[in-house]
């Protein structure tokens, strides 16, 4: 599956025909208002979504007031990966290890580990713990609105508030959790659609030399079946293997543990 | 002879916290229990109620208003000061705080379950007005109160909605719907809806554990910056998704201190007894209940029982998709 897409319109050879090559494929990780702290096990063979752990706990991110859980469908873009061994020259930053991170702002809320493709729209430059971690915003091509949604503007001027509630959003989510505000570059504005494609594609390409083994991706897990140049590729029936010496899905989920319904106020005194 | 049916299951459907009636566990200890009927998210789901003794009774009628330290299964409510014992309520949570569904006691039902609101023909669900989701509280009503339709209420000149008054539970945890609670009256606002009086209580659970810092509305403002404000937008906007106008309010806006907020109670209380004493006219209200025993509306249990069983159900199982109402509505454009 590729990280890049392209969405046409209209047939071929007519004067309507057009191919949008600002579509990608997007991984959803956390639904739109769930907590749960879903991410792509990026050490583990063949990357399935699992929880993230902290302090051998499993990890929630808290409601912050006046939000609820997570304020987009949140996940990644694939073939994508921000080189903690490159400094970033807007963030002065190096990269945190992971796929580059995405915000879809459409109405449906999609399900953990859906595939859709997205059209990127702008994206913030935030400095998580020091790390750069681009934030692209986009929204499902398959949004009744989407027709509407070109380049960043558009998201001021239909959804007002929605980019402003992010920058607040990524500035404090870690604090109930007793950590700093986080930090952006360029002032947490949000840059355009054509500064989003370049960014991708440097990502993009960061991916192509892990995968090729130009760099060393120390703990990341590169196995693949589909990437014939990548020197990690395998066989369908060993990535099968993989996944049949797992335990077996199970019946019934665990309940969410009660105090992750708690609404964080940031308390004036 | 007309066909008999209860859709009654052993459980309800998985679906998120919130929306699932309170755990059979929790409520083997709680004085009142739900007994579902139908899927939730159908035109025929009902949440009935019953006391500790298995017997029907009706959350609008027969449960009290305020809590009786001595009456309430011996086990005294822990956690409020001695002096607040006098102003501790039960609740009855309609609403889990961040869901959707406008779930409400029947006033017009005999025994008056817990239902979905309809409006032409249709399930009701509040809509997401950005930046929230669902209601932003815990959400119901006080039971023996009623809002009386054919009185001006002072403050804000205008008749009431024909319902118990209403309460939003700002405590951490999310409800269940049909849960009866212990709350604490901190104040309230003076919502006008559609212009209809439609009063509107904050309160928190006593068993939040940060409920012995609440006394009064002040500390609202104080530990939960922002909540009023968060409240007060969104009453006033959120039937404009539907395409109804902004509501107004008395006092414009302001949110009243609790010893107001129990004067308002106390009069709601009054015209309650009215409606069940048979004095005043309730229009469609239903008034059985099985324990106000001075009622003209007073029936016994096994005449309780009946009439819970005599409600017939189509066979119709169909029910909405679980988040029937995803999108954001965005208000500033």
């Amino acid at each position: 599956m590729s990280g890049f897409s392209s969405e046409e319109r209209a047939a071929p050879f007519t004067l309507d025909y057009r191919v949008f090559l600002d579509v990608f494929h997007m991984v959803v990780e956390v639904p739109r208002w769930s907590n749960a702290k879903m991410e792509i096990a990026t050490k583990d063979p063949l990357n399935p979504i699992k929880q993230d752990v902290k302090k051998g706990k499993l990890r929630y991110v808290a409601n912050l007031f006046p939000y609820k859980g997570y304020i987009w469908n949140y996940g990644a873009i694939p073939q994508t990966w921000e080189d903690p061994g490159h400094n970033d020259k807007h963030t002065g930053c190096c990269g945190d290890n992971d796929p580059i991170d995405v915000c879809e702002i459409g109405s449906k809320v999609c399900a953990r580990g859906e595939i859709i493709r997205v059209k990127v729209l702008g994206i913030l430059a935030m400095i998580d713990e020091g790390e750069t971690d681009w934030k692209v915003i986009a929204i499902n091509a398959d949004d009744p609105d989407a027709a509407n949604y070109n380049d960043i503007h558009d998201v001021k001027r239909l959804k007002p508030g929605y980019l402003e509630a992010t920058v607040d959003w990524f500035r404090r989510y870690k604090v109930p959790d007793g950590k700093p505000e986080n930090e952006f570059a360029f002032n947490a504005e949000f840059k355009d659609k054509d500064f989003t494609m370049d960014i991708i594609k440097s990502t993009h390409d960061h991916w192509k030399a892990l995968v090729t083994k130009k760099t060393d991706g120390k703990g990341i897990s590169c196995m693949n079946t589909t990437v014939s140049e990548s020197p990690f590729k395998c066989d369908p029936d060993a990535a099968k293997a993989i996944v049949d010496a797992l335990p077996p899905p199970c019946e019934s989920a665990c309940t969410v543990p009660t105090d992750v319904d708690k609404w964080f106020h940031h308390q004036k005194n | 002879v007309s066909l008999l049916l209860r859709l009654r299951r052993p459980g309800p459907p998985p679906t998120c916290a919130g929306e699932r009636a309170p755990a059979r566990a929790a409520q083997r200890h709680a004085l009142y229990r739900t007994e579902e009927r139908g899927w939730p998210r159908s035109l025929v789901y009902r949440v009935f109620f019953k006391n500790v003794a298995g017997h029907y009774i009706s959350p609008f009628h027969d449960i009290p208003l305020k809590v009786d330290s001595k009456e309430e299964n011996g086990i005294p409510t822990k956690k409020a000061r001695n002096d607040e014992y006098e102003n501790l309520f039960n609740m009855v949570v309609e609403v889990p705080r961040w869901t959707n569904a406008k779930m409400e006691i029947a006033t017009e039902e005999p025994l008056n379950p817990i239902k979905q609101d309809v409006k032409n023909g249709k399930l009701r669900y509040a809509a997401n007005i950005f930046l929230h989701k669902g209601y932003i509280w815990n959400y119901g009503a006080l039971p023996q109160t009623w809002e009386d339709p054919h009185q001006k209420d002072k403050s804000t000149n205008c008749c009431g909605d024909n319902d118990p008054i209403d309460v939003c539970e700002i405590g951490s945890k999310v409800l269940s719907r049909g849960e009866v609670i212990h709350v604490k009256i901190l104040g309230i606002l003076g919502l006008i809806d559609e212009g209809e009086t439609d009063w509107k209580l904050i309160a928190i659970n006593v068993n939040d554990p940060e409920a012995s810092k609440f006394h009064d509305i002040g500390d609202v403002k104080k530990f939960k910056p922002g909540y009023l404000e968060a409240t007060l937008n969104w009453f006033r906007v959120y039937k404009v998704p539907e395409g109804k106008p902004e509501n107004q309010f008395a006092f414009n806006g302001e949110f009243k201190n609790k010893a107001f907020a129990l004067e308002v109670i106390k009069s709601t209380h009054e015209c309650w007894k009215a409606l069940l004493m048979k004095k005043c006219n309730g229009g469609a209200i239903n008034c059985t209940n099985v324990q106000v025993c001075d009622s003209p509306f007073h029936c016994t249990q096994d005449e309780a029982r009946s009439l819970v069983e005599s409600v017939s159900f189509s066979l119709n199982k169909e029910s909405d998709e679980e988040d029937a109402e995803q999108a954001w509505y965005f208000l500033g454009k």
